[in-house]
């Protein structure tokens, strides 16, 4: 048996970890043009600002693919025969697969300003990106972030680390609307400023501004010009599905393959996980999860159907977590879903960036978590959703959920918030 | 991002560059000079001091004091990392350095309670610890044998090897710019499992040897050649001066420190402590773990790199699997750099075992 799997990402090699596991002496041959080792694309940040090394976010000793007798490709795929079960490569040559996994993961959206095509315009998500902008930041003196997502607070925390003058332009009237509220998203937005970060609110680029094919500057709402000499493009990212055209593989509304509870193409042998993939969410919606955790967890699925075995996929109440700047993010359930009738009991501890939002139904039902600043345990948090437990219960009991570290200030609920709003 | 952290791998002295070389042959110099010769002696003496061990005991402390408010403006934001600090600063300057001078003042040979057999094999030699009052000899014996299993159940290595141990003291301190350069490679682990029991062992024969042949009322003073006196005493001379030259001198003061620039600085600490070695055992059937909050974990790799005793956390934490090592000395700096808040450190009893045959690699599978 012969398995191909098209990505080295976190859901490519843990399904090949996972084939592995159950068979021995398969042959497994893993093809990825981005880099000769799986690494946390997560951490780009840290390796781009010298906090880790670039071998520090290789999760895996160099030998793993010796050891566990994977076969790897520095190729590009660029056409899928399904009906001769065959692939090209760039270079020209073919490789036969019995079983395919794709894994292709998300390429950055882009959008065509003009001038997109300038030296000096990226963006922050393969490889090649880190090495760009590590070369570009040594001579750089201003940055101009476009996109007000994570990977734009990421970029913009590490610019300004380098030394570097960073105007983040954000196209909605706070930071991060589809996770934060809007007292929330301007918290975040004081500390970036607080950190000398410009960020620039309801502010959109018009151009991109150039002298002899190099960036020098953007034109924003309204007609101001920005001198720069990077920009960095962050507005999304999109399934790297384009190679896959004529395939006969079915897409979904947003470009992502679409895929059964077992990870399932619509074509026979072929599997598909991670971020190129459309899976049904926990509210019943097909998208990509374009997570870590869900691309792991949809690789080791994937892994081990392909071996014959019938996992489903399935994921339950969402959560998720993040880090902006210094201020730590945990979300559980179902915030920023405007549920009918939904209140939220929000809270701030005095002036610190720690706040506790709590989305509860008119029955007084708890639906979900939005918490900033501290730790909290978010098994913890989605259990008592999926309890249905009752915000007075849940005020009363929020101390049990803290997993800061030992010795933290405790966290306490004022007495007259305690009660319900 | 974690301040402090910033750059540690675009500086020559953190990441084995030609400065870091450097320090490393000044602290080897320094050590051996130390250890082996009196060339301290004339600015100990010049300095009032008296020996040049005062003089090593004083840049010793200073080193943590100094060494900690370094550290502090790293992670001093966590009152974890304020209190065990406080704790080691105070457990270096007091108890192992003021109250043994003070002890000297009056007359008496200095001790420190805050350091136990077999660290300090001293304190189990007969010809030694007889010299002190019954209480201090009783002290002796019970927190090695029974204070030191007790504490390390219940809260596990951390008490001792992050907030109390002067060599402890000394790699979370002076050795902070250096932790992440620990080895976290499968083959350091399976050398750690050999070296570290093999000193353990070797204590253990040297502490026996030097008691029967006292019992037997023969006295060797250590690395002294005797040939008036029987074989035993001959050998267990022998061997308690070998034991003094190799761990003491070289193991866990010439390389445990001189290699910090180069190795991180937990070397003695991790593959040569007979006293971690104690710990380590009781720590694994104790309270003490850290605790992996399930699928949060992104892989970013901070916690492993700046775990100075060479753990691969993130192949725990991206396993969703809690976890008991042996060698964690409970620093919680892996929990303190996590970007997603992945780790804690927890004494609880409720720990499920691991799956057997575990190795940072294949409990991904
Ligand atoms: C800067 C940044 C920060 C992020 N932070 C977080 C975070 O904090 N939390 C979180 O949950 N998620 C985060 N993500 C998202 C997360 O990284 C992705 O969800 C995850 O990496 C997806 O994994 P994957 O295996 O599906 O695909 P990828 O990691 O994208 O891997 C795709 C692989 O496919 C290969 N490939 C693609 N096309 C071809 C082809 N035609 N031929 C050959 N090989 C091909 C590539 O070479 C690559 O190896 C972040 C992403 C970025 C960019
Ligand atoms: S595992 Fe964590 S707490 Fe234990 S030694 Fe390593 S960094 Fe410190
Ligand atoms: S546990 Fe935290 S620090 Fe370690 S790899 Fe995971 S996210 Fe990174």
């Amino acid at each position: 048996m012969h398995y191909v799997i098209i990505g080295n990402g976190i859901a490519g090699i843990t399904a090949a970890n996972k084939l592995r596991g159950r068979d021995s002496s398969a042959q497994i041959s893993i093809i990825s043009y981005e880099h000769d080792h799986f690494f946390s694309r997560t951490a780009l940040m840290y390796a781009f600002c010298g906090q880790l090394s670039e071998r520090c976010i290789e999760p895996y000793e160099r030998d793993h693919y010796d050891s566990m007798k994977f076969e790897r490709m520095r190729d590009k795929v660029v056409r899928l025969d399904a009906d001769a079960k065959k692939l090209s490569l760039e270079s020209g040559n073919e490789i036969n697969y019995d079983r395919l996994l794709i894994a292709s993961g998300s390429l950055p959206l882009m959008f065509g300003w003009p001038g997109v095509e300038f030296e000096g315009v990226g963006n922050f998500v393969t490889w090649q990106d880190l090495k760009w902008l590590k070369e570009k930041s040594e001579s750089a003196k201003r940055a101009v972030i476009v996109g007000g997502g994570l990977i734009g607070i990421e970029v913009a925390e590490i610019l300004l680390k380098a030394g570097i003058k960073v105007t983040f332009l954000i196209r909605e009237d706070f930071f991060w609307p589809v996770a934060l509220d809007k007292t929330e998203g301007l918290m975040i937005v004081e500390q970036m400023r607080h950190h000398g970060c410009d960020v620039r609110l309801s502010t959109e680029m018009k151009q991109i501004l150039g002298a002899d094919g190099k960036v020098v500057g953007v034109e924003i709402t309204g007609g101001e010009k920005i001198d720069t000499d990077i920009v960095v493009i962050s507005i999304g990212v999109t399934p790297q599905t384009a190679f896959l055209k004529d395939s006969g593989i079915e897409y979904g509304e947003r470009g992502g393959i679409v895929v059964n509870d077992y990870l399932e193409t619509n074509i026979k042998d072929i599997f598909a996980a991670g971020d190129c993939t459309e899976v049904v969410w926990f509210n019943g919606v097909r998208r990509p999860e374009q997570l870590w955790y869900t691309g792991r967890d949809q690789g080791e699925i994937a892994g081990l159907n392909m071996a014959g075995d019938k996992h489903e996929y399935r994921r339950s109440t969402f959560y998720n977590s993040a880090k902006l700047f210094d201020t730590e993010y945990t979300t559980a359930g179902l915030v920023n879903f405007r549920l009918e009738g939904e209140h939220n009991w929000y809270m701030r501890e005095g002036k610190t960036d720690r706040t506790v939002r709590i989305v509860y139904l008119p029955d007084q039902t708890v639906a979900g978590f939005n918490m900033l600043g501290r730790r909290w345990d978010h098994r913890v948090l989605v259990k008592w959703i999926e309890e249905k437990r009752k915000l007075d219960w849940v005020l009363e009991h929020l101390n049990e959920a803290n997993y800061d570290e030992e010795f933290m200030p405790p966290f306490e609920i004022p007495k007259e918030l305690s009660g319900v709003k | 991002m974690q301040a402090g952290l910033l750059r540690s791998f675009q500086n020559s002295s953190q990441s084995r560059g030609m400065t870091a070389w450097f320090i490393s042959a000044m602290l080897f110099a320094f050590y051996i000079l130390m250890y082996f010769t009196s060339v301290f002696d004339p600015l100990a003496t010049a300095l009032g001091l008296g020996s040049r061990w005062n003089l090593y005991g004083t840049l010793y402390t200073l080193a943590i004091i100094v060494g900690g408010i370094y550290f502090l403006k790293r992670h001093g934001n966590s009152r974890y990392h304020q209190l065990r600090t406080y704790s080691l600063i105070f457990f270096q300057s007091v108890m192992a350095f003021s109250i043994p001078m003070v002890m000297e003042i009056f007359d008496t040979k200095g001790f420190v309670f805050s350091i136990f057999w077999p660290l300090k094999m001293d304190y189990f030699y007969p010809q030694n610890i007889f010299e002190y009052p019954v209480l201090l000899i009783v002290y002796a014996f019970l927190s090695a044998l029974i204070g030191v299993p007790i504490m390390t159940i219940l809260f596990g290595k951390r008490w001792y090897c992050s907030w109390m141990c002067g060599c402890g003291g000394l790699a979370e301190t002076a050795g902070e710019p250096f932790r992440h350069l620990s080895n976290k490679s499968r083959k350091a682990w399976r050398f750690e499992k050999v070296s570290i029991y093999s000193v353990l062992v070797l204590a253990i024969i040297t502490t026996v040897l030097v008691l029967v042949n006292w019992s037997l009322g023969t006295h060797a003073v250590s690395g002294e050649w005797s040939t008036e006196h029987s074989t035993l005493n001959l050998v267990s001379s022998k061997v308690q001066g070998a034991y003094q030259f190799i761990v003491a001198a070289m193991l866990s003061g010439v390389l445990g420190v001189g290699l910090y620039p180069l190795m991180g600085s937990r070397v003695w600490c991790r593959f040569f402590c007979p006293l971690a070695a104690i710990l380590g055992i009781f720590q694994k059937f104790g309270r003490f773990r850290i605790t992996v909050k399930d699928d949060m974990c992104i892989s970013c790799g901070n916690c492993s790199t700046y775990c100075e005793m060479g753990i691969d956390v993130r192949a725990y934490a991206q396993a969703n699997q809690s976890f008991k090592r042996a060698a964690c000395v409970g620093c919680g700096i892996c929990a303190h750099v996590c970007p997603r808040g992945v780790l804690r450190l927890e004494n609880k009893w409720d720990f499920k075992t691991e799956p057997a045959g575990l190795t940072p690699q294949s409990i991904d599978f």
